[in-house]
């Protein structure tokens, strides 16, 4: 066995599906892992927020091709043109239930199940021409997944029995504090107003609007070619800007927060307040120290790290662990130092490709 | 997608790959070097608007943004072809054009993407497929015009002074006369790719005779003296641009008679000057566009469209003819627009009712759309006759 996928959501299972698509077969690869729903954590956060529409366009799938993409699929399936032409537009974004009936096709598909092996990596150890990964074997090629590690909650409401999660399942109260200003945090504030509550935004800074996590370029070599130049302090302080926190433009938030600030029932206050209900839609925590393998590996190692990031290659891999012999990549939000959007699906199949060449280029003797 | 630079230079050659090679078969079907012009023309356009422009304006390019970008590159190269004169027919240039557009925009949205993995990630770049592409492409291109200049047709200069005629051209070539080069006796050509420039003849049966061969090209030639026709082509299609016709005093003859083409591509007069013959410039059985000529004093017709001919009579100044300024005769078809007709004059010498001073007459099942045309002095303007008909535009 040569090939080892730590982590069985998302950005595993588009790894899975990008080296099935290079040729790999299910019993050359082994995915390690807690769910056998690859969908299974992102599901449950969707559910949590009531989104019903992606905020990524035809290309937010975890095929291995960017073509075809969800909206070619929904043209076909729908005998319309009209998923096309929302495309060209860049107005197209499938439904969550259309992306999950994908996951679930594709894991059918792929051979997931008999690659996944229900096991927590907690240790991943280098040795000669590969990595042990703790007492499972020794593989030559290893791409980390480890996905986001916990929910983000502000140090001054931990201890506030009025706190919900946005990604932890609730209803509204009556009077509601949203804390944030993301997709989620945008998401919330319909979902309160549509649930009849008075709701107020409690934000650190005014929300970016754009369509996409990240200015499009960076999703490409356009972008990333000057990203990957940046000295570590430069690009530190690059990334933290473009992972501001934004949401869509677009009628769809705009009108119901008018009406709901023309009725009174939506404001944006600077501290949160006496409302029944805090919501804290602040994301996910950040930095390897909050990940355990992650922070295991940096210490056993002596990796490299800045902003609390884990330094990364440009095409995702590990630069001190990585060689002639052997892989060690890693790929969804730890992989922002190569790809800013990484914690997207276009993300995680840029951290899938490199992986998928480095696989191709240095195979198993 | 968000390109680079060289993503757009490698996804744009790639894509023109095929249309290079359409394009060679296509000009080797038809004999003719404008499909590979195009093609060279529509790489050239394209990569110089990429560093140029898109690279530096676009960080990210909508798919929907394709469609105005594709009609300023048609529009831009359709420019280019008609101000390089380069003889590529409209309609067959776009559709070369809008095919491989489309083709590009299939590439670009599926053939890639599925042929290589992170062609989205690397902004579109192809690796060593797009230093390939590129090499084949300028490959191609280079030894299509090398190829194309081993082909041009021998350069035979004319001497000025007096050469006798007739002077037969049997073989393909482009007759340049230095200032001053006269032919006395007349130009017989005999062979197709033939162009002749800046050369006057004198006399002969016809001053130059054209007969069934293709592309003849004759610019800036001036007859007088001929017996019959100025300019005499049958079964061929010509191009004649700033010639002069003097056929004052000739009572059979024409200026210029082109006959018998209408199985072959259009002809045009252009830039003509006519003096004197029976009729200035006529067409029977043809499609030609007559444009931007002046034609005086002939005895039968100023400008004569006839034998179901087809063409545009435009922009031409006829004065002081006979019986007739423009003519639309025996079942033709004539686009009438911007001319000048003045002092026609009545010819009631053989009591012909048809030959009483019209500035236009569509005569015998014709039809003539008349659009803008300043006819004056005429002792009729215009009108139709024998089952014929005027469409009259403002």
């Amino acid at each position: 066995m040569s090939v080892a996928i730590v982590g069985s959501g998302l950005a595993g299972f588009t790894a899975y599906a990008t080296l099935r698509h290079g040729g790999l077969e299910p019993g050359e690869i082994v995915v390690f892992g807690m769910a056998d729903d690859p969908a299974a954590a992102w599901r449950l956060r969707a559910a949590a927020i009531r989104q019903r529409e992606m905020r990524s366009e035809s290309d937010g799938h975890c095929l291995p091709t960017s073509f075809p993409g969800l909206a070619v699929r929904a043209a076909v399936r729908r005998r319309s043109a009209r998923p096309l032409v929302e495309s060209v537009l860049d107005r197209y974004h499938p439904s969550v239930d259309e992306f999950l009936s994908h996951v679930d096709e594709l894991r059918e598909r792929s051979g997931w199940d008999a690659s996944l092996r229900r096991a927590r990596i907690e240790r991943v150890h280098a040795v000669r021409g590969g990595f042990e990964l703790d007492g499972h074997g020794t593989f030559r090629h290893v791409l980390l997944a480890p996905g986001h590690p916990g929910l983000n909650v502000p140090e001054e409401l931990r201890d506030d029995p009025r706190v919900v999660h946005s990604y932890a399942p609730h209803e509204y109260a009556s009077t509601v504090t949203v804390v944030g200003a993301g997709l989620a945090a945008a998401t919330e504030w319909l979902n309160a107003l549509d649930a009849g509550a008075e709701v107020v935004s409690v934000r650190r800074r005014e929300p970016v609007r754009r369509p996409l996590n990240v200015p499009r370029q960076y999703f490409s070599r356009r972008g990333l070619a000057g990203y990957h130049a940046l000295g570590p302090e430069q690009r530190s302080a690059l990334l933290r800007s473009l992972l501001e926190p934004s949401y869509p433009p677009g009628r769809r938030f705009d009108e119901p927060l008018a009406r709901g600030a023309c009725e009174g029932r939506f404001r944006v206050e600077p501290s949160v307040n006496g409302t029944e209900q805090v919501i804290c839609a602040t994301g996910f925590r950040r930095g390897v120290e909050h990940d355990p393998l992650l922070r295991a590996l940096v210490e056993e190692h002596g990796l490299e790290t800045a902003g609390h990031r884990l330094v990364l290659a440009s095409d995702s891999t590990v630069p001190g662990l990585t060689d002639a012999t052997r892989t060690l990549a890693v790929a969804g939000a730890p992989a922002q130092w190569a790809f800013p959007g990484a914690d997207t699906l276009v993300g995680a199949k840029y951290a899938a490709r490199g992986f998928l060449r480095r696989v191709q280029a240095c195979p198993t003797p | 997608m968000s390109y680079t630079l060289r993503g757009r230079v490698d996804s744009r050659l790639a894509a023109l790959l095929p249309v290079l090679l359409a394009a060679v078969i296509l000009a080797a079907g038809l004999h003719r070097w404008w499909p590979i012009v195009l093609t060279a023309l529509m790489a050239g356009v394209g990569l110089a608007l990429d560093v140029e422009v898109y690279d530096r304006l676009l960080d990210y390019q909508p798919g929907w943004l394709a469609v105005p970008l594709g009609l300023l590159e048609l529009a831009l190269l359709m420019g280019i072809v008609r101000l390089a004169g380069i003889d590529a027919p409209f309609w067959p240039a776009v559709a070369l054009f809008g095919g491989a557009w489309l083709f590009a925009q299939v590439l670009g949205h599926a053939g890639y993407p599925l042929l290589r993995l992170s062609y989205g990630d690397e902004g579109g770049e192809l690796g060593r497929a797009g230093v390939a592409a590129a090499a084949v492409a300028g490959a191609v291109l280079v030894s299509s015009g090398g190829f194309a200049y081993a082909q041009r047709p021998p350069v035979v200069h004319l001497k000025a002074g007096v050469h006798r005629g007739p002077l037969v051209i049997a073989r393909r070539e482009i007759l340049q006369g230095e200032p001053g080069a006269i032919v006395r006796g007349g130009i017989v050509v005999r062979h197709d790719d033939v162009t002749i420039r800046d050369v006057a003849v004198i006399g002969g049966e016809n001053g130059i005779e054209i007969d069934d061969v293709h592309n003849v090209k004759l610019e800036r030639v001036s007859v007088s003296g001929a017996k019959l026709d100025g300019i005499h082509v049958r079964r061929a299609a010509v191009q004649i641009s700033d010639c002069s016709i003097d056929s004052l005093g000739n009572p059979y003859g024409q200026g210029i008679d082109i006959s018998y083409t209408f199985d072959k591509e259009d002809s045009t007069v252009m830039g003509c000057t006519v003096v004197g013959g029976l009729e200035g410039i006529v067409v029977h059985f043809s499609n030609a566009m007559l444009m931007h000529n002046t034609v005086s004093r002939t005895t039968l017709h100023g400008i004569a469209m006839t034998e179901m001919s087809m063409g545009m009579v435009e922009r031409n100044q006829v004065r002081d003819a006979r019986g007739v300024g423009i003519f639309c005769n025996d079942h033709s078809m004539c686009m009438v627009e911007r001319n000048v007709v003045v002092d026609t004059k009545r010819d009631d010498a053989g009591g012909d009712l048809w030959r009483a001073g019209f500035g236009v007459l569509a005569s015998y099942s014709s039809e003539a759309e008349l659009k803008d045309n300043a006819l004056s002095a005429n002792p009729r303007p215009a009108a139709a006759v024998l089952d014929s008909k005027l469409k009259l535009h403002r």
